[in-house]
């Protein structure tokens, strides 16, 4: 079971997280991952980058913020003389850092990792058990500190051997989230995907049945609830419709998270950390279904670029100018579409990269004639209706139109992959819930 | 090229010996001097920056129990990992005994050469038993080679040879004799109508099987070969944990004697097709895989082309030497060799 940071929020959320897994611990095994408390990863980084550049008050200000919550949960669950310690190690290291005036990825892990380790320490003081780090379990990663890859088949041989003895011996064990080390035993961030990828490594070492990843939310929904209030909970979907899902950034775990429990086809149930009746959303190899469609999903503050031109037709390689430059600028393409006459490509670029990828286009194709216009179109969302069973079924395109045009609602460009996971459009930004509300009728999502 | 040797027995002897032999040979030949700096036993160390030879090593073994008896080089009470880490070597020969139900240490030893740069060679079948794909991926991901031949078949190239004929084609199943203690008790239950435990105790005595041969008769030795087969031959990520073992302890002698009734042999075959396993399967008289004695036998399905047999003693300690001898000019060969 994996709890995320605002389920570990304070002393007294911590008791009730111990609560339920305690619950579960009559009937199975459990082995708990947590995240840093709520907002202390943000809290973290912020005093790394202070500390980076030199900042001596951080110690007053930040540092002592990320002090008191940590004392407070530990006096409350009585577990003082641990988190002292960690707190002490963490002002060394800020005060080093603060010293050189100097943040490298890899000190950046070493404070960062603090979060994880104080709120291992409190859930294992509130369930009487003990904490681990992800080192200590046998996580080990290559050396890209900040985005750390777990060397895979030698960290789920280390976690089995390590956690398969102590959970004989019936020990509560709780494990860091988000933290592995490399080989030389340096402590490393595994970044995306973070804690819920360390509790679904976890998962496929021990073979779990289950790995439950406990948060605010009750699970997977066909379209979120504040846009769509006829919204319904999935109880059931694949590893791919989630991945898929993941990747439109809704409340679902990041796709590389999804990887180790998909390739050792354990199930992962998202669910409430709280609301116990509630059975969440169970991810799994395959799901029964008839339903075409399982959610639409809105991707907003996102631009629209059109590169067009003549010159575009027929030239091998204006393709690879266009990415190329948009590499260069560090600009991440979301989706993109072009059609056979090739007189144009289309581009669809977070809102925030919109100005750097403006530039460089312009810069380097219309200066060349590789192009003749860079268009933006900057106020669009993205709508993706994601489900497996519209693969080979007939007529979705037109069922999805039809209701767009039912509300009035004009496309903009249109993409979908072959693997007919997923359909996406490009709408006008203030059409988007709309799109949303008219393609989750008209495929009945909201239920009868 | 600097080497270091973890573990002191038969095999570790000979290999050593088998280095000074051909010490003139290795450098005429392939531009190789290899220089011994460093070997270590159960209690204790040898590290020598100019080399250590196998005259003072014995010496300080048959004096001192260990090679920490050499004089000026000796290192007592060790932590082998730390030693492998800390040591100036290119390659670290793992020649520690196969201790199949604490496979950690050598583990722990392989760990430390990938991570410090160090090339590996393993005769000690338990890392690969328990751990082979997490092995191999650490070696590639510290681009480091890891050879492991003595590991089946002793001195008969088994297992690149079985590579070799997987290239181009497909192999579709892999059958096998892959321990000579327990080829040698059955074929004696046939030929000579005994019991199986009057068999053993003569295997025991004529030292082919352990005073403990439970590794043997339980299949676990045959185990830990068809999982290195398995994913150095067809590239499955397999562990002992994977394979479906039965031994043949305490077989009755009614199970030979109604199988010769059909035109069978008994063998202990190691069987890697659609799942992985080891169990007593009858053989038919006269074919490839019906070997007599101790001998070790292997026999390669391929897709296209037809089933291949090789056939060879399966273990010695000379024997094992020589392949850890071509793991090494494998491996030299590998990272530039003649330079």
């Amino acid at each position: 079971m994996k709890f995320g940071g605002s389920s570990v929020a304070d002393a007294e959320k911590i008791r009730r997280c111990a609560d339920v897994v305690r619950a579960q611990q009559e009937k199975h095994q459990v082995v708990t991952v947590v995240s840093a408390m709520g907002g202390v990863t943000d809290l973290l980084l912020e005093l790394a980058e202070a500390a980076g550049s030199g900042n001596r008050s951080v110690k007053y200000t930040l540092l002592a913020e990320i002090r008191r919550r940590h004392e407070e949960a530990a006096a409350e669950l009585g577990v003082m003389e641990k988190v002292e310690p960690l707190l002490a190690n963490l002002e060394t290291l800020v005060a080093g850092i603060v010293a050189v005036g100097e943040l490298t990825p890899r000190s950046r892990d070493a404070v960062v990792s603090h979060g994880e380790q104080l709120s291992a320490i409190l859930t294992a003081a509130a369930l009487d058990g003990r904490a681990m780090t992800g080192q200590e379990v046998g996580i080990v990663t290559n050396d890209q500190h900040g985005e750390a890859e777990p060397l895979m088949n030698l960290s789920l041989y280390q976690i089995h051997e390590n956690l398969e003895p102590l959970m004989a011996n019936g020990e509560r064990i709780v494990v860091t989230g988000f933290l592995g080390a490399t080989q030389h035993g340096v402590i490393s961030t595994i970044g995306r995907g973070g804690s819920d990828y360390t509790a679904t490594l976890l998962g496929a070492a021990l073979k779990a049945d289950e790995i439950w990843i406990c948060s605010d939310v009750d699970g997977l929904m066909t379209a979120d609830p504040r846009n769509v209030p006829g919204a319904q909970l999935l109880d059931q979907i694949t590893f791919a419709e989630s991945i898929e899902m993941g990747q439109f950034g809704a409340k679902s775990m990041h796709p590389r998270a999804l990887e180790p429990s998909a390739e050792h086809k354990i199930p992962v149930r998202v669910r409430s950390s709280f609301n116990t009746d509630c059975p969440g959303t169970l991810i799994t190899e395959t799901a029964p279904t008839t339903a075409t469609m399982r959610s639409v999903l809105l991707l907003k503050n996102v631009a629209l670029i059109n590169v067009a031109g003549a010159a575009m037709v027929g030239r091998p390689g204006t393709a690879a100018k266009v990415f190329a430059a948009l590499a260069e600028a560090e600009v991440n393409v979301q989706m993109i579409s072009q059609t056979v006459s090739e007189a144009g490509i289309s581009l669809v670029v977070a809102e925030s990269q919109l100005p750097r990828a403006r530039a460089v286009l312009e810069g380097q194709l219309l200066r060349t004639n590789a192009a003749k216009r860079v268009e933006v179109d900057e106020h669009v969302a993205v709508v993706a209706a994601v489900g497996s069973g519209m693969r080979g079924s007939v007529g979705v395109a037109a069922r999805i139109f039809g209701a767009l045009s039912d509300a009035s609602i004009n496309i903009e460009a249109i993409a979908q992959g072959s693997s007919e996971l997923s359909v996406c459009l490009v709408v006008k930004g203030d059409d988007g819930p709309g799109a949303v509300r008219a393609i989750h009728d008209a495929f009945g999502l909201g239920g009868a | 090229m600097r080497i270091f040797v973890v573990g002191y027995g038969v095999v570790a002897r000979s290999f050593i010996d088998l280095l000074e032999a051909q010490q003139s040979v290795l450098y005429q030949q392939q531009g190789l001097s290899p220089r011994l700096v460093g070997v270590c036993d159960s209690t204790g160390a040898a590290v020598s920056e100019r080399g250590l030879s196998a005259d003072e090593l014995r010496a300080a073994k048959e004096s001192t129990g260990t090679v920490a008896g050499v004089a000026g080089h000796g290192v007592r009470t060790v932590d082998a990992a730390q030693l492998i880490a800390e040591c100036d070597a290119d390659i670290v020969v793992e020649a520690s005994p196969s201790q199949m139900s604490t496979p950690g240490r050598s583990i722990e030893n392989l760990k430390a050469a990938f991570r410090t740069g160090k090339h590996a060679i393993s005769v000690n079948k338990a890392p690969l038993a328990a751990a082979m794909p997490a092995m191999l991926e650490l070696a590639e991901f510290n681009g480091v080679q890891f050879r492991f031949s003595g590991t089946v078949g002793g001195g008969t190239p088994v297992l690149n040879v079985a590579r070799e004929c997987a290239r181009g084609d497909e192999v579709t199943m892999v059958r096998g004799i892959f321990n000579g203690t327990t080829n040698f008790i059955l074929w004696k239950m046939h030929s000579e109508g005994l019991d199986f435990d009057t068999v053993l105790k003569e295997a025991i005595d004529l030292g082919y099987a352990e005073t403990d041969p439970s590794a043997d008769i339980d299949g676990v030795d045959a185990a830990t070969k068809v999982v290195i087969l398995a994913n150095y031959v067809l590239g499955r990520p397999a562990t002992i944990g994977d394979v479906k073992v039965e031994g043949i302890r305490g077989l009755p002698r009614e199970r030979i004697e109604e199988a010769a009734q059909r035109g069978n042999h008994l063998k202990l075959i190691g069987e890697i097709g659609e799942a992985l396993s080891v169990a007593p399967q009858e053989v038919p008289i006269g074919d490839p895989l019906d070997v007599p004695a101790s001998l070790n036998a292997i026999t390669l399905s391929l897709k296209a082309s037809s089933d291949i047999t090789l056939i060879g003693r399966g273990a010695g300690g000379i024997e094992t030497a020589t392949s850890v001898m071509r793991d090494l000019l494998d491996i030299w060969n590998v990272i530039g060799g003649r330079s």
